[in-house]
């Protein structure tokens, strides 16, 4: 046990993470320069490869052996840890963290610190991880002169000594062994008592279509065995150990995990939502009483609406969904109705990002042509009768006077930005009804804004807008800090005075009038002009807030010539056919499937 | 009432819209010939051994390109060979595409000569300045007399009008109308501008410096297409066309009523209707590649489609409700059901509010439905709802 160091990496998007990870690998001997042929080993989803985020968490074990060492002091086993590199996913993050007992703080050094690294570097503190610094990216001419003030603003950060910092370039090799010593000599070995009952922490897993679930833990206390009868503390089921390894580039069997090591094991796990991050897995019986603190049940922050593009598709949507959660147990669905877009499913999400990759995955690896609408949060209602209900979905929002209070859940923001943005900066955030807190500066350049905002201010473009209006230098992070009361009100739309349930919001007064305007507006330019005027309208209950009006078509055929080439014509009448399937009905009036995400293409 | 179309591939000068296959250089205009006769023999060699192949022809329609720019010694030939590989009806509709200018009463005499009955003349405007941006190479003058000669040679005249012009008004467009009314024509076809890829038109619009006619203009312009041809006695009998009773013209007809036209020349298109199966093949739209297949003894088919039953469908409801209606009887036999019970809803709005009328035989467009025909096309087509 006392060769084994279990750290994970912490950095920024683009700050190096991956290939550090690569060089690592590369010098253990893990893999060769050969096989290196695809920079950034971790991320092997292509989702994650396009956008430079790791989504799922993956392990990976590594023997070092030391220089110039013999014996016992001479091979170590090194697991690295990676955690996902987005706010959407933080709880997995801090469950990942509570894997290692040491963490490398990467930092570019043309860059300084970010608040996303900030976040999860506080995250690592929290869990007593033993951090080690290190300055990327210091071979690049621009880190010549950046390079002073990256290392105050970490000394700043850690309050540690200069000569802790190790500085590195993993693009070039450069400070490559340096790390591995330190990893060795300044992480500690785990913690755990060998002799004592089994505890693992659940911290990954994966669904595999012929082993069940793959699960990857940490084992605390104990050894996890093959054969060994394990039980699930929090939800309680119960599996045979099948089968147990270590994970290399792939997964290596060693029918066996030590004590402080990392590694899977399968147990023939048919549904995945009995593998939850954060459990603790124990023997069945003489188990250990409490479980490994830090457990949380996921709860979906972003919710909306998924439908299938041509109603009959309801069915494989289901089905895709269901395959989908096999991987990702953080999304839940429950089935709903709209009168606007058929049958579908109202999901829940960890944050917009995930909803992103959510749908992207729909469409990609599930061949389904999908409609979203517009994603909003869960609200907390108080009935004038005193009952309380939860509402994901704004058609839910009982009528005006049956409402006592509305909440909805804040965020304490945190953004991290060169001072010259601060008033910009500030700016969107109080268009966001956002509370200022705090400003604190990380160096003479750089600062720390904190503000209180609510969640459904962000959700849409918040960060878009940020990073637009600070040049791309602005970092954000968040945290939930709780439900609170707001002069909220659903916002419906109505076409032909029939209500578009899809289109039904749930803002705050003062923004109503505004969003109305524009979505009537843009809903002018998205619906296709019909045979009859369609009055396209805002209201808020019986008030209309705000209208437009899509004027009659008067001609629709193409008087041209086009003598013998009747195919031709033909394709075009299918085309239009194919695209009028599409098209979604609400009373009269045919809507295309971009107009019920027109929110989100809209400029401010 | 199968039909023989030829396609003669030169233009003196291409127009800025058009999107026909055409060439400038005139100089292989011989060869060509020699090709066509010879494709007419091959494609003659070929149907004979075709049990589904039209035993005889009702009409002919040279069409281009500018026909008019063959002399009629070399339009004789082609009519010879016509004549000597396929049956021609006596009283058969012969058409020739004409440019307006630059035609003498020798060469109309020599066509009608050869048994040319109709001409159509691609006029498009009565205004120069609309000629010029067209890049049309007569002027309002050579037209209005082009056509007053042809009528002294030819009682079967048509007119093509063109509107929705860049910034061409209402009451422009109207003057165009009645002054080819009063020219004495009975056949008036008026396509509205269509900015098509790959014409030099279309790349003036992406550049900016023109742009298309309001939809609700153009609309306008329709309306009064159809109100003032009306009102001196012609009948709409397509989306783009109008003839006094009788003056239909009977090719264009077998285009949208589903006949079979067997076709010649480059980039032509051809039908044919057996009781067995049902066939669309176009050649290819290359002069050279042209000349090559047909000089080497094949016939230059670039593609060819064998029409489902769904297509066939789907061509009866998008041609009918463009031209003279949907045939009821035609429907049935290939879906198997009436229109009324295909499309319940689409077909009792359309006849309820006026779009349309429901005949024993036909369903077929009013004069206020003819401006959405594409759009009824599809909603009959998507079916019940």
């Amino acid at each position: 046990m006392n060769n084994i160091r279990n750290f994970c990496i912490i950095a920024h998007i683009d700050h190096g993470k991956s290939t550090l990870a690569d060089r690592l690998l590369e010098t253990t001997g893990r893999v060769t320069a050969r096989e290196m042929t695809t920079n950034q080993i971790l991320d092997d989803n292509p989702l994650e490869q396009e956008r430079g985020i790791t989504i799922k968490l993956h392990a990976i074990q590594m023997d070092y052996r030391r220089p110039n060492s013999t014996g016992d002091a001479a091979t170590y086993s090194l697991n690295l840890i990676d955690t996902p590199g987005h706010v959407d996913f933080s709880y997995e993050v801090s469950r990942s963290l509570a894997a290692c007992e040491g963490a490398l703080l990467v930092v570019d050094a043309t860059q300084g610190v970010e608040a996303q690294t900030i976040a999860n570097l506080y995250l690592a503190i929290d869990a007593g991880l033993e951090i080690i610094p290190v300055i990327n990216k210091i071979d690049l001419p621009s880190a010549a002169t950046t390079l002073e003030g990256v290392k105050q603003q970490v000394i700043d950060l850690l309050g540690c000594k200069e000569e802790e910092m190790i500085l590195a370039s993993a693009k070039a090799g450069i400070g490559i062994e340096e790390i591995l010593e330190a990893i060795v000599q300044r992480i500690p070995p785990p913690r755990g008592n060998p002799d004592a009952p089994l505890r693992a922490l659940i911290f990954d897993s994966l669904f595999d279509s012929y082993r069940g679930t793959i699960t990857y833990v940490r084992v605390v206390d104990g050894t996890l065995r093959e054969d060994d009868k394990v039980k699930f503390m929090y939800t309680g089921a119960e599996f045979t150990v099948e089968e147990a390894g270590m994970l290399h580039m792939s997964r290596v069997r060693t029918k066996a995990i030590p004590c402080g090591g990392v590694g899977y094991f399968t147990a023939a796990i048919k549904d995945v939502k009995d593998t939850k991050v954060g459990d603790t897995v124990t023997l069945s019986r003489g188990g250990a009483q409490d479980p490994i603190p830090g457990f949380r049940e996921v709860k979906p922050m972003v919710f909306a609406g998924i439908y299938p593009a041509i109603s009959d598709d309801y069915e494989t949507l289901r089905d895709s969904l269901a395959k989908l959660t096999l991987n990702d147990s953080a999304i839940t669905y429950e089935p709903e109705t709209s009168t606007a877009l058929g049958f579908g499913f109202r999901c829940g999400f960890l944050g917009m990002l995930h909803m992103e990759i959510v749908q992207e995955r729909l469409e990609r690896e599930f061949n389904q042509t999908i409609v979203t609408t517009i994603p909003n949060v869960e609200y907390q209602v108080t009935k004038t009768n005193g009952e309380q209900i939860l509402v994901d979905n704004p058609a839910d929002l009982p009528p005006p006077g049956l409402i006592d209070i509305v909440e909805e859940p804040y965020i304490r923001a945190q953004i991290i930005c060169p001072a010259e943005y601060i008033g910009v900066v500030t700016k969107l955030c109080i268009e966001r009804r956002g509370i200022y807190k705090n400003t604190s500066y990380l160096s003479s350049t750089r600062v720390d804004i904190t503000f209180e905002i609510p969640l459904a201010e962000v959700i849409f473009d918040f960060y878009d807008k940020l990073k637009s209006a600070s040049r791309g230098y602005a970092s954000f992070d968040y945290e939930v800090i709780g439900m609170r009361e707001g002069d909220l009100v659903k916002l419906d739309i109505l076409l032909s005075n029939e209500p578009v349930d899809a289109l039904s919001i749930i803002i705050h007064r003062d923004k109503a009038y505004f969003y109305g305007r524009k979505l009537c507006a843009k809903l002018r330019e998205l619906i296709p002009r019909h045979m009859f005027e369609i009055p396209v309208q805002a209201a808020i209950g019986a008030k209309v807030i705000a209208r437009e009006t899509i004027k009659a078509l008067r001609k629709d055929v193409l008087a041209k010539c086009y003598g013998g080439d009747i195919s031709r014509k033909r394709k075009l009448i299918e085309k239009q056919k194919e695209g009028k399937k599409r098209m979604k009905q609400v009373g009269a009036v045919e809507i295309p499937q971009e107009a019920f995400l027109a929110v989100l293409s809209m400029d401010e | 009432m199968p039909s023989l179309y030829l396609h003669i591939p030169f233009c003196e000068r291409k127009c800025i819209y058009c999107n026909f296959y055409s060439v400038e250089n005139l100089d292989s205009r011989q060869r060509f010939l020699q090709a066509l006769l010879r494709e007419i023999d091959l494609r003659a060699d070929q149907l004979a051994s075709d049990p589904e192949a039209p035993t005889t022809y009702s009409t002919i329609f040279f069409g281009g390109g500018t026909p008019s720019l063959l002399s009629p010694e070399q339009l004789g030939s082609i009519m010879e060979a016509l004549r000597r590989r396929f049956v021609i009806e006596p009283d058969a509709e012969i058409t020739m595409e004409c440019n307006p200018g630059a035609l003498t009463e020798v060469w109309l005499s020599g066509y009608r000569a050869l048994g040319v009955n109709r001409l159509s003349f691609g006029v498009q405007s009565f205004h120069d300045d609309d000629l010029q941006f067209l890049s049309r190479i007569h002027t309002a003058n050579e037209a209005r007399r082009g056509i007053t000669a042809a009528m002294r040679v030819f009682d079967n005249v048509s007119l093509d009008l063109i509107f929705a012009l860049p910034g061409q008004t209402t009451e422009r467009w109207r003057s165009n109308l009645r002054e080819g009314v009063a020219l004495g024509t009975e056949h008036i076809s008026a396509y509205a501008l269509i900015f098509e890829e790959g014409t030099p038109l279309n790349a003036m619009r992406l550049s900016g410096n023109v742009s298309p006619a309001p939809d609700d203009l153009d609309a306008e312009m329709y309306a009064e297409t159809m109100e003032t041809l009306a009102e001196h006695g012609f009948r709409q009998y397509e989306v783009s066309n109008y003839a006094k009773p009788g003056r239909e013209c009977r090719h264009n007809l077998g285009y949208w009523e589903r006949q079979t036209y067997i076709s010649f020349g480059p980039s032509a298109h051809s039908f044919l209707r057996g009781a067995d199966r049902q066939e669309r093949w176009a050649n290819v739209s290359s002069l050279t590649a042209y000349l090559q297949q047909a000089e080497a003894g094949t016939l230059p088919v670039a593609s060819r489609e064998l029409l489902s039953s769904q297509l066939v469908l789907e061509e009866m409801v998008m041609l009918g409700l463009r031209s003279r209606g949907v045939n009821r009887a035609e429907f049935r036999q290939v879906a198997g059901c009436d229109l009324t019970e295909y499309a319940p809803n689409t077909v009792a709005m359309l006849a309820e509010q006026g779009y349309a009328t429901l005949s024993e035989h036909l369903l077929s467009m009013t004069p206020k439905g003819y401006p959405f025909a594409d759009r009824f096309a599809v909603e009959v087509l998507v079916g019940k709802k």
